[in-house]
């Protein structure tokens, strides 16, 4: 009689530890997403631009077309300068959000950072990026944009 | 436990979910993206590149950038699709010594897993980083049709990764568990997976009995994808270009890139809007100058362009039926998976075929790892482990002045939950309130099911407003709500306790939910005429009491005036026409204001005056002081 007692109470006890056991756990599961939601949130907060970035960026790169397709005779034309200039504000907005340039002429290419478009044959030194095709962006040590290059053969 | 990592070992494009809490989350790579190019290279110096780096040089080393590696797995070297396929591959593929294919990377020969084991080394190393712990374990998916061989063949890549295979999931499988569409026993479900180079179309029998997900049909086109509508629309581009300026793009490599660019834009574009523009300037210059590309493309423009392949995969849809013995009305549901199912066309093409809604609200990139995942739960047992907390169907409130229906734990709260709200009495000296419990989403109180009233009295007599009336909900783990009411000063507390609120039935709740829609604009005015009137009401009253404070401190005349609004107010106030009783409570409002700037003007006079008073008398002291 006595033993059925015990057992029951030992049964019970160890139910008791069990659901202690599983509260404990879900508590500490609710903790931890805590704290993963406000690392993801901070993540969130600092990249939280880069797609309007992204979308900037775009039209950037159609002012450095129109830059580099400039005729040489209008490049002193004071119209043409002012607009240029326009050009220069929207890269000092950039640097402000912690956006950089990824560095492209005459470096070795590195997929990290690079992604070749096309392979020529160059006095160049193989492997070494000839021209940029489109600049590539870092925003916050983050590679956002990668830099599409021409590169030696 | 440690956990299970689930795989979608893609053609193009691979993803790892793991489950968390309960729930399937997929794994951002080191790079911060949410998929993994399922490219492999080796670079001049040896280096190993996998992902979106080794897609990155691929033009500069093509014949050491394995891509696509899915199509070989698990393949004899003279199956008609190598043969079709290794004209197309950039690199070097021979017959290995038991008929399987070798392919070259280096100047080494390598077994397709081990190309796929690169792939899914990385994806390993990247989710053991993200959620810091190892990983040895894995439920990889792969095509419905895959054969024995090709699945052996996934395997071994796990394992030569480093990964205990646990599974080797049919992907269709994995995108109708992340819908949850197993459970049902005896349904037929398809799965249309549209990706970026192949369509898949299958067909699965969920059997009750063995427990068990059956593959009765498989179809597709292993060439056809995403990229070839790419293609179309780049090509349009280039011919309206050449149409309006005589100027042949694809000859320009730099422009070429740029068109590329732009036709991916407009694809995407136009999943949610009608038109969009493309807009290239400088696209290239002749001899008059610099030449720009403007063209705007309407989603019926590029639907025309796509039709013959959305044709195509419903071709293939109806062929898959057919040879499952299956007719459209057979199937009970629908699974989009692929990112080109994003495309309105396809999702209409695929709705006309079955004359329902498909299933498309999981990313249809990321619906497979998440199935991988949740298979993966199911083996290591978290998913039985796991709590599974059920969610309130409908809402509970009490109701307040007005007959509105106070909310205080809203729909869709997972339980158990407790929510705790401050009340207080409508009247002067009202020493009870009764508390009405409620259930359903209408805003007045008599349009939802009441649960339960009670009373709570012996609240001291105090004018309304001042008593402290704590009202709690409680649901607890079963579902059981308790409802709770406490005067704070007395400490005197009443309660009740309603079993079955949540048990109602599937259609009880779905006829509650409906209603609420129904009558969603009539009741929204029903509640905005009874703030109103609370308002008129809440403005007498303030007023009424401001000017028994005030006493004789506010002009008669003025009482007189504010008492004639009082009155037209109230004449207006029980009836129904809520514009009149906004103006005239605006009428009060403004002669009240009136009032009360009164009061200020004449509490502000009189203080100056003795703050006079006492400069003056400083100022005498300090003549005194100076005697």
């Amino acid at each position: 009689m006595k033993d059925k007692k015990t057992k029951r109470r030992y049964k019970e006890e160890s139910k008791e530890q069990e659901y202690l056991e599983n509260w404990k756990r879900e508590r500490a599961s609710f903790l931890n997403y805590k704290r993963e939601e406000g690392e993801r949130i901070d993540k969130v907060i600092k990249f939280a631009n880069q797609a309007l970035i992204l979308e900037i960026l775009n039209i950037l790169d159609n002012i450095y077309i129109a830059e580099e397709k400039l005729p040489k005779d209008l490049e002193k034309n004071e119209w043409v300068k002012g607009i240029l200039n326009t050009k220069n504000q929207i890269l000092e907005f950039l640097k402000n959000q912690g956006v950089e340039q990824i560095d492209c002429l005459k470096k070795e290419f590195d997929p990290n950072f690079h992604e070749a478009v096309e392979m020529t044959e160059s006095n160049s030194k193989s492997g070494v990026i000839i021209k940029e095709i489109k600049k590539g962006y870092i925003l916050n040590g983050k590679v956002i944009r990668s830099a599409k290059v021409k590169i030696a053969k | 436990m440690a956990k299970i990592l689930g795989i979608d070992l893609g053609t193009t494009f691979s993803a790892t979910a793991i489950i968390e809490n309960g729930e399937p989350k997929i794994i951002e790579n080191k790079e911060g993206t949410r998929t993994t190019p399922s490219v492999v290279a080796l670079t001049k110096n040896n280096e190993r590149l996998v992902g979106v780096t080794a897609k990155r040089q691929q033009i500069t080393n093509p014949q050491n950038t394995i891509s696509s590696i899915k199509r070989l797995l698990g393949r004899r070297f003279s199956d008609k699709e190598i043969q079709n396929d290794k004209k197309l591959l950039p690199y070097e593929i021979k017959e290995a010594s038991d008929g399987s294919v070798e392919v070259k990377m280096g100047d080494k020969w390598h077994k397709p897993a081990e190309i796929s084991a690169m792939i899914l080394q990385k994806l390993k190393q990247d989710a053991e980083e993200k959620i810091g712990e190892k990983i040895t374990q894995a439920v990889i998916t792969c095509p419905a049709y895959f054969d024995d061989s090709q699945r052996k063949a996934t395997k071994i890549a796990g394992e030569i990764a480093g990964l205990d295979v646990k599974m080797v999931l049919n992907e269709p499988t994995a995108a109708a568990l992340s819908y949850g569409l197993t459970k049902t026993k005896g349904q037929q479900i398809l799965v249309y997976d549209f990706g970026g180079g192949t369509f898949d179309v299958s067909i699965l029998d969920i059997i009750k009995d063995p427990d068990t997900v059956q593959v009765i049909g498989v179809g597709g086109d292993t060439h056809l994808g995403g990229d070839d509508f790419d293609q179309k629309v780049m090509e349009w581009i280039i011919e309206q270009f050449k149409k309006d300026q005589g100027i042949d793009l694809s000859k320009d490599q730099l422009a070429l890139q740029r068109v590329k660019e732009a036709a991916e834009k407009a694809k995407i574009e136009l999943s949610t809007t009608l038109e969009t523009e493309i807009n290239i300037p400088f696209v290239t210059s002749d001899s008059s100058g610099p030449k720009h590309l403007f063209l705007k493309l309407s989603r019926a423009r590029f639907q025309d362009l796509v039709k013959e392949y959305i044709e195509k995969s419903i071709k293939l849809v109806e062929e898959t039926l057919k040879g499952a013995k299956l007719e459209p009305k057979d199937i009970e549901e629908i699974v989009l998976v692929g990112g080109q199912t994003r495309t309105p066309a396809i999702q209409e093409a695929v709705k006309n075929l079955f004359n329902k809604e498909a299933n498309r609200s999981i990313n249809p990139d990321e619906v497979v790892a998440m199935g991988a995942a949740i298979q993966a739960g199911i083996i290591g047992g978290d998913a039985k482990e796991v709590l599974l907390l059920d969610a309130t169907p409908l809402s509970f409130g009490i109701e307040t002045l007005g007959s509105v229906n106070t909310v205080l734990i809203p729909k869709n709260t997972i339980y158990p939950v407790n929510k705790t709200q401050i009340f207080s009495t409508a009247a002067e000296a009202q020493t009870s309130v009764e508390v009405h419990v409620l259930q359903g989403e209408r805003p007045m109180a008599s349009d939802n099911k009441t649960l339960g009233r009670f009373i709570l009295d012996g609240i001291p007599s105090a004018p309304r407003g001042v008593p402290q009336i704590e009202v709690s909900f409680d649901v607890d783990s079963n579902g059981i709500l308790n409802v709770s009411a406490k005067d704070k000063a007395t400490g005197k507390s009443q309660s009740i306790r309603i079993e079955g609120s949540i048990g109602m039935s599937k259609d009880e709740i779905e006829k509650m939910k409906q209603e609420a829609q129904a009558h969603e604009q009539e009741d929204k005015k029903k509640k905005e005429l009874i703030e109103a009137k609370n308002l008129a009401d809440n403005l007498i009253y303030s007023w009424e009491k401001t000017s028994k404070d005030a006493g004789d401190k506010i002009d008669e005349n003025l009482k007189k005036q504010v008492q004639e609004k009082i009155d037209e107010l109230k004449k207006v106030k029980d009836k129904d026409n809520i514009e009149e009783i906004k103006s005239k409570t605006n009428d009060l409002s403004q002669i009240i204001q009136k009032a009360g700037a009164e009061l200020y003007k004449k509490a502000s006079e009189q203080k100056p005056k003795e703050e006079n008073k006492d400069a003056k008398d400083a100022e005498e002291g300090e003549y005194r002081d100076k005697n």
